[in-house]
């Protein structure tokens, strides 16, 4: 064996696999498809001015159109931050007839801890248990106190600030002191309260902190709010920050970038996987690698593409996939802009610094009382008050000295809330594989199918209703909502393909994340998700993959792979 | 109109984008592409004044310089000819009959031939050599029709002389705030008469 372990992928669980496995001793090799990036050294537009930018941190909308058509629509995309996404062009997939589907990527080392919104919300039993609850999809083998334990693990490495609110939909956690609301949040947050004492909104629970971790070389927030640039202040939360140099202090950690994961070799004798191959990227030469146990941490797609492609006499549709589920359910919240509200009343007032955070309004629907009008699981809310700056000027009519002066000084406060509701996991949406089609290394094009149905509908509208006589009742005027959510993919959570359940014949992974079929096979990224609910998904892959590294490395003493 | 008459144009300001952007996205740039699209010719010595001057009509010189000083007008030619705010959107229905004058083959709106040619037909003479009153009633008249229509290719110009001031380092720093780290988080201030917005707010500028 070359390895005790091989970690696919080099991203938020990835790099949380590799720490893991290598404190608790395990030699560890993590594959990673894209290029290196360094910390700091390798952020290159991090204290770039526009002025020093050649399309004054806009970009090449011509470029974007050609290269970067998908990656281009996230909103973390721009030219500071272009050389931390894929290239579309270079990296296609294909989709079905009816889908609609963009699937923001960052291969890279780091993958999309580098440009992840930040946002960490425990799940609740509410979550843990909505298929059971209402027959979509099949029920978790786990429960919130399975994983609780775990939640404290990586909210207290990897920094959390947020504010602790006593919601059982919403646990509170291990957190750093919370970023403030400002002066129209404040105020918004008490008028719904008044009214609604159900409906709490804090501020953004985040992976951006407000102290520092000093013997990590972690310093606090500053307040910059520019973080899919890279932060050399290590101020958030990426595997660059935080857990790769963790892993790397152990000296068992061994990295190759710029090597793609082709397939796994399976052993029908042993049931066990015996080999990681991988293509490299720069010299097209496929080389194989050996280990113990295998951690899938490629990202929810990439895992079941890996997966899919693994095919050999034993495994025709693909590796762990006996119950033939592979690859379907896959989810992603519905995602839209709800409202946004002028907030009058706050003209004396402003704030200094960038907070890289929201608000989260949490879920009230669906809990003790089946209230959704139309569907049966939760929604809640992101978003937050900002003061308008020059950019209004481009919806003013106007010219010359008084048009220069009103755009000097700051405009309106406005409050946006964006609806996420929970996506019912579907068999339909699913993930298979376009042999018809070949990429750079030669691999097929992985195949997404996907549709938003009624239940995503229904809990859109009513959220777009909620959130309009929520600012409304705080005193905002509100000038649009929207109830259509956007395609798939748009809330940057996809997840599922892998599911978790009790039973062999209708899921992949068990409560460990480890693979019905294949013993010594972790997957604990997303796509080991059964269920969406509508909270930001990442510190819930994190901590799943802190229980499932435990779990391994207890089997691998205890002789059982 | 060919290229060697074009010698007042700076290539070298747009070939130096071209060359940090190779850098940034590591793929070839075609200095071509760069230059111009679908045959355009280059920005004629005529059309860099007129977008100057438009320019600085929007944002005047005050206590800060104006966007014409600060070459704003460049900036909406070099971002005009890369497509920024959708000018390479091919126009159709109506506007493509309103246009079609300006229209290149694949239908999308020469943005800066059109404008030319609108302040000239406005001023009912060459609008450059128009007294400076006159060139802003002008400008006026165009902006208020503008903004009262759903769609008019004046906004698109108008938006990019907006960015090419307020990310220039005199827009952005000095008539603006700009405060790259700023190192805490005051969430309720009094806001005084004296305050300036932050053109390093990027929420703000992304959503405001």
């Amino acid at each position: 064996m070359d390895f005790d372990a091989i970690v696919v992928g080099s991203g938020i669980t990835g790099g949380w696999a590799a720490k893991e496995l290598t404190q608790a001793g395990l030699k560890v090799l993590m594959i990673e498809r894209g290029r290196d990036i360094r910390h700091a050294q390798d952020y290159t537009t991090e204290m770039k001015a526009p002025w020093e930018m050649p399309f004054r941190g806009e970009g090449d909308a011509d470029l974007f159109a050609r290269d970067y058509p998908v990656q281009a629509l996230n909103r973390h995309f721009t030219e500071f931050t272009q050389n931390h996404f894929v290239n579309d062009a270079q990296n296609p997939y294909a989709k079905g007839e009816d889908t609609a589907f963009t699937w923001f990527r960052s291969y890279q080392l780091g993958g999309r801890s580098l440009t992840w919104g930040r946002q960490c919300y425990r799940w609740s039993d509410y979550d843990f248990g909505a298929n059971k609850r209402d027959g979509h999809g099949t029920d978790w083998p786990i429960r919130y106190a399975d994983i609780a334990p775990w939640y404290d693990k990586v909210e207290s490495f990897i920094g959390v600030s947020g504010a602790k609110e006593g919601l059982t939909q919403l646990p509170d956690g291990q957190f750093q002191p919370p970023m403030a609301l400002n002066a129209v949040e404040q105020h918004v947050r008490k008028e719904i309260l008044s009214r609604w004492p159900e409906r709490c909104l804090t501020v953004g629970r985040t992976a951006n902190m407000t102290e520092a971790k000093p013997d990590e070389g972690r310093a606090a927030c500053q307040y910059r709010s520019i973080c899919a640039r890279g932060c050399s202040f290590g101020a958030y939360f990426s595997t660059q920050s935080s857990t790769l140099p963790a892993a790397q202090k152990t000296g068992r950690l061994t990295v190759i970038t710029d090597a793609v994961v082709e397939a796994l070799d399976y052993d029908p004798a042993t049931r066990r996987i015996t080999g990681v191959r991988y293509v490299d990227t720069k010299t097209k030469r496929r080389r194989t690698v050996t280990s113990r146990i295998v951690f899938l941490n490629a990202g929810a797609f990439n895992s079941v593409q890996i997966l899919l492609n693994s095919t050999s006499a034993a495994n025709p549709n693909g590796l762990a996939n006996s119950s033939g589920v592979l690859g379907t359910h896959i989810m992603d919240h519905a995602n839209t802009l709800s409202a946004v509200a002028i907030m009058p009343g706050f003209e004396g007032h402003t704030s200094f610094g960038n907070r890289p955070t929201g608000v989260v309004v949490a879920r009230y629907r669906n809990m003790e009382r089946m209230d959704g009008a139309g569907h049966t699981r939760g929604y809640s809310f992101q978003g937050g008050a900002l003061q308008s700056t020059w950019t209004q000027g481009k919806r003013m009519a106007g010219i010359g000295e008084d048009y220069k002066a009103t755009l000097q000084k700051p405009g309106p406060w406005r409050m946006v809330l964006v609806g996420f509701a929970d996506c019912v996991p579907r068999a339909t949406n699913r993930l298979t594989l376009d042999r018809s089609k070949t990429d750079a290394n030669g691999l097929p094009l992985l195949k997404v199918d996907f549709a938003f149905g009624k239940e995503e509908h229904a809990a859109l509208a009513q959220a777009k209703a909620d959130a309009a006589e929520m600012l409304t009742a705080a005193g905002g005027k509100v000038i649009m909502g929207l109830d259509r959510p956007g395609p798939g993919g748009t809330a940057i959570h996809e997840m599922g393909g892998a599911r978790m359940g009790a039973d062999p014949a209708t899921s992949v992974l068990n409560k460990w994340s480890q693979a019905h079929d294949v013993p010594n096979l972790f997957v604990t990224d997303g796509a080991q998700m059964s269920s969406s609910a509508c909270q930001n998904p990442s510190l819930t892959y994190m901590a799943l993959t802190a229980r499932a590294c435990d779990a391994a490395v207890r089997m691998l003493r205890e002789g059982k792979i | 109109m060919t290229a060697a008459s074009s010698k007042g144009w700076k290539r070298r300001d747009f070939l130096a984008g071209a060359t940090l952007l190779a850098v940034a996205a590591a793929t070839p740039v075609d200095a071509a592409t760069v230059l111009r699209k679908g045959g355009d010719r280059l920005p004629t010595p005529a059309i860099r004044a007129l977008m100057k001057d438009v320019a600085q009509l929007v944002i005047p010189r005050t206590k800060t310089a104006g966007a014409g000083d600060v070459g704003a007008g460049d900036f909406v030619l070099l971002a005009l000819a890369h497509g920024l705010e959708g000018a390479h959107r091919p126009l159709t229905g109506e506007a493509a009959t309103t246009y079609k004058l300006f229209l290149r083959a694949d239908g999308t709106l020469r943005h800066a031939d059109w404008l030319q040619a609108e302040l000239n037909r406005r001023a009912g003479t060459r609008f450059i050599a128009l007294p400076l009153a006159k060139r802003r009633a002008v400008l006026v008249a165009l902006d208020t029709e503008a903004f009262a229509a759903r769609d008019h290719p004046w906004k698109a110009i108008k938006n990019l002389i907006l960015t090419g001031y307020y990310t220039s380092e005199i827009g952005g720093s000095k008539e603006l705030n700009y405060e790259l780290v700023p190192g805490r988080f005051d969430p309720d201030l009094p806001l005084k008469p004296t305050d300036r917005a932050f053109s390093s707010d990027w929420s703000a500028v992304d959503f405001g």
